[in-house]
């Protein structure tokens, strides 16, 4: 702990700022917070989220959502299997999110199908998804209306702190046990009637 | 290191002091480490000394166990201050702080912490009667006081050794420099209004039970002098106010409990003083000398933390608040009680290097500022006009510095927990690097088995483990480095510093100097929080308060205003 001279530690002119220890404790030790989980899911509604803006963390593909009672799956399928699921397929947005307390997921959005046509939540979600890049908002489903209530925060707000991860590592942990690649998968194969 | 001293001395007085008196000098022994040099002196011959009969200057190093006490004999008898001090007690804590010491921190404990003997040090229990006793001793007396005065000192010579390998030199300097500071203090005491101590400890006997009528009046939980929790808790369900209760389902009535409530509920603290004073206060303990001075130890370093730890009964700034009231400066001179404003906040945003946090301290009022950054209240709000919503960041903020949790926090505040818990969320989202600076201090703390401050006081860390009080270290150890170079310095320029309370300190002067003495002081204040800080400094308030006005504390004045009625 003696990092200053002998000389220096008994001149009675001492400058006390070199007997000053660090007090960031982060540098010293070097724990980091891992990401190992990443939920694929909407935004609650009452938090307060931002999204990834770049255009590389964004994907479009093909989900499949499975209707539970304890809520809802949603899978991605290898394109290879598409035609294997007629009707069961819906073309997604697979963007990335952020809440004010820093918990990541990522916010599946549906596009509209083949006849270009789509819905008010559809719609107004990918609105919000959009503001989001840009401004902290909080969404919450608005019943009669069919789609879903924006609101932007309107204090100051610091930017999110995005963990250091890539976009790829983070669908490789949002979809690690709910990517579907084979006709044998028992979500394919129920869907298909042979189980 | 200690190489570079030309002399190091182990010294030890043997001394008495009546309660609030300064230490009558008995005698004195100090043996030096390198050429062996003994000096044994008796009080009659110590008194014609001008000086030591040491080295005291920059070459030399004064070793001593719990030094405040020694070096309080140095300014009875009116010798200069050592210029290095090294206490081998306060380095003995900081090795050990947060350790189960089985045999105590005293210097018999330091022995056998190292496997040292330490039977010949032991406390002769007859020896101490007959240095209190007080003189004339006949030649066989002073020869046995100064036996057991050299004891000390032989078991010093012993410890040296053994501590020198773990001693930080220049850090315990600084350490040692505050003991110069402690024992001005000491020295010095808390001007004290006499005539009204006297009257009091007179009649507190007889007032007590009109005092406790009195109080009561507005409760009505009292039968006679007894405190009865059935009425307690009816008057708490008449008033709807949600107090903490025990696992067994019963009111907590423990005096940590009463005092927060008083303080989320202020029509409660007058029940509080009267309950801390029927309990706690022993006017005949207050340690009042008959030049109206309160001197008591400051214990210094006694407190996991670094803080000084008084007697309760003995200082004058212990639990009972009104007692306060009893501070008055001497005819020709004031007080001035001076404070950090938002002390822990202002740390907090320092060593987290938090900017929001930073920036809601420079701004001069962090609860609105905190408000303001949180999106509650808009960029040009100000306290008027968002007082309810300022008290609520505020309740936030000082939750977080006690480190309470949302269920704490909503009996504090009388609102539902998901209430408390919405209140504390936007500290979390507002102050991120805080928070990760406040993570990364557990995570070290959990890793490396301890924590220090920047000059070193260090914790370490045992089996049991309260994360919260790991959370809080570094603001409250780091605020009593500040409190103590604040008190060097100040002391160093001839501030007469009377006490440290808690995170404040008092000064006195007079009148015509009063105003210059506080700007010293507030300078040394601002000083040291830069120096421990290393950033922008931290603003202090004054109170001042000139003969014949009395000191008061504001939570204590109502109670104090009924008893005084009384007398």
């Amino acid at each position: 702990m003696s990092d200053i001279s002998p000389e220096e530690a008994l001149s009675p002119t001492i400058d006390l700022n070199r007997l000053r220890l660090s007090q960031n404790f982060a540098d010293q030790v070097g724990v980091k917070k891992q990401l190992l989980v990443v939920p694929i899911r909407k935004p609650d509604r009452q938090w307060f989220i931002r999204v990834r803006p770049e255009p590389d963390w964004s994907f479009t593909t093909a989900t499949l959502t499975i209707k539970e009672e304890r809520g809802s799956e949603t899978f991605i399928v290898d394109r290879t299997l598409w035609e294997f699921l007629p009707g069961e397929l819906v073309p997604t947005l697979l963007v990335v999110g952020i809440s004010r307390q820093s918990a990541m997921f990522v916010w599946p959005l549906r596009l509209p199908g083949s006849d270009g046509r789509s819905d008010g939540w559809s719609r107004s979600a990918l609105a919000a998804a959009e503001l989001a890049k840009t401004h902290w908002i909080r969404v919450a489903a608005n019943m009669p209306a069919g789609a879903y209530d924006v609101f932007r925060a309107s204090a100051d707000l610091p930017e999110p702190e995005w963990p250091e991860v890539s976009f790829q590592r983070v669908i490789e942990l949002a979809f690690a046990d709910r990517f579907i690649r084979s006709v044998d998968h028992p979500v394919v194969r129920r869907l298909r009637g042979q189980m | 290191m200690t190489d570079r001293f030309k002399k190091i001395w182990c010294t030890d007085f043997e001394f008495r002091s009546a309660p609030g008196e300064r230490p009558e000098t008995i005698c004195l022994v100090a043996h030096e480490l390198r050429s062996g040099r003994r000096l044994m002196i008796w009080a009659d011959e110590l008194r014609r000394l001008a000086t030591p009969p040491y080295e005291v200057g920059p070459d030399s190093l004064f070793v001593a166990f719990y030094s405040s006490a020694e070096l309080g004999c140095h300014l009875a008898l009116g010798w200069p201050l050592p210029v290095n001090v090294l206490d081998l007690y306060v380095e003995f804590r900081n090795l050990t702080n947060g350790r189960e010491l089985p045999c105590g921190n005293g210097l018999l404990g330091a022995l056998a912490w190292f496997g040292l003997d330490a039977m010949a040090a032991a406390e002769k229990e007859e020896m101490r009667t007959l240095a209190l006793r007080g003189g004339p001793w006949t030649a066989d007396e002073r020869t046995a006081l100064l036996a057991y005065c050299e004891a000390d000192v032989v078991a010093l010579l012993r410890l040296w050794p053994v501590m020198e390998p773990h001693l930080d030199l220049p850090r315990a300097l600084v350490r040692g420099r505050y003991m110069k500071a402690a024992a001005r203090m000491e020295d010095l005491g808390v001007p004290v209004d006499l005539e009204a101590l006297a009257h009091l400890r007179e009649k507190w006997g007889e007032i007590k039970t009109r005092i406790v009528q009195r109080v009561d009046a507005d409760f009505h939980v009292y039968e006679e002098l007894s405190f009865r929790a059935d009425r307690f808790a009816k008057y708490l369900a008449e008033q709807s106010v949600p107090w903490p209760r025990l696992q067994s389902g019963a009111l907590a009535l423990d005096d940590d409990t009463f005092r927060d409530m008083a303080r989320a509920y202020p029509a409660l603290a007058p029940l509080r003083e009267l309950r801390v004073s029927l309990s706690q206060l022993r006017l005949e303990d207050l340690a009042v000398g008959a030049d109206g001075r309160n001197r008591s130890l400051l214990s210094a370093f006694r407190a996991r933390t670094g803080r000084n730890q008084p007697s309760n009964s003995k200082f004058i700034f212990g639990p009972s608040v009104w007692i306060r009231s009893l501070i008055r400066p001497e005819a020709g001179t004031g007080i001035a009680y001076l404070d950090w404003s938002q002390q822990e906040f202002g740390i907090a945003a320092a060593l987290s290097q938090d900017p929001s946090m930073m920036s809601a301290y420079t701004s001069g009022d962090p609860y609105l500022a905190f408000a303001k950054q949180a999106g509650a209240v808009p960029p040009r709000g100000t306290k008027e006009e968002y007082r309810e919503i300022r008290e609520r960041f505020k309740a936030a903020v000082l939750a977080v510095q006690y480190s309470m949790g949302a269920e704490s926090l909503a009996v504090r505040i009388g609102q539902p927990v998901s209430a408390a818990r919405e209140l504390l969320r936007p500290h979390r989202e507002t102050y991120r690097t805080f928070w990760k600076w406040s993570d990364a201090v557990v995570d070290y703390a959990l890793l490396r088995g301890r924590l220090f401050t920047v000059f070193g006081w260090t914790l370490q860390i045992g089996e049991k483990v309260n994360p919260r009080m790991l959370r809080n270290f570094p603001m409250q150890a780091n605020g009593a480095e500040m409190l103590r170079l604040a008190c060097s310095l100040a002391t160093e320029q001839g501030v007469k510093v009377v006490a440290p309370v808690h995170d404040a300190l008092m000064i006195e002067a007079p009148f015509d100097e009063l105003e210059v003495a506080v700007a010293t002081a507030q300078d040394c204040m601002r000083k040291a929080s830069e120096i421990v800080l290393a950033s922008s400094p931290l603003r202090s308030d004054a109170k001042v308060v000139r003969y014949p006005d009395r000191y008061q504390d504001p939570r204590g004045t109502r109670m104090w205003d009924t008893v005084w009625a009384m007398l």
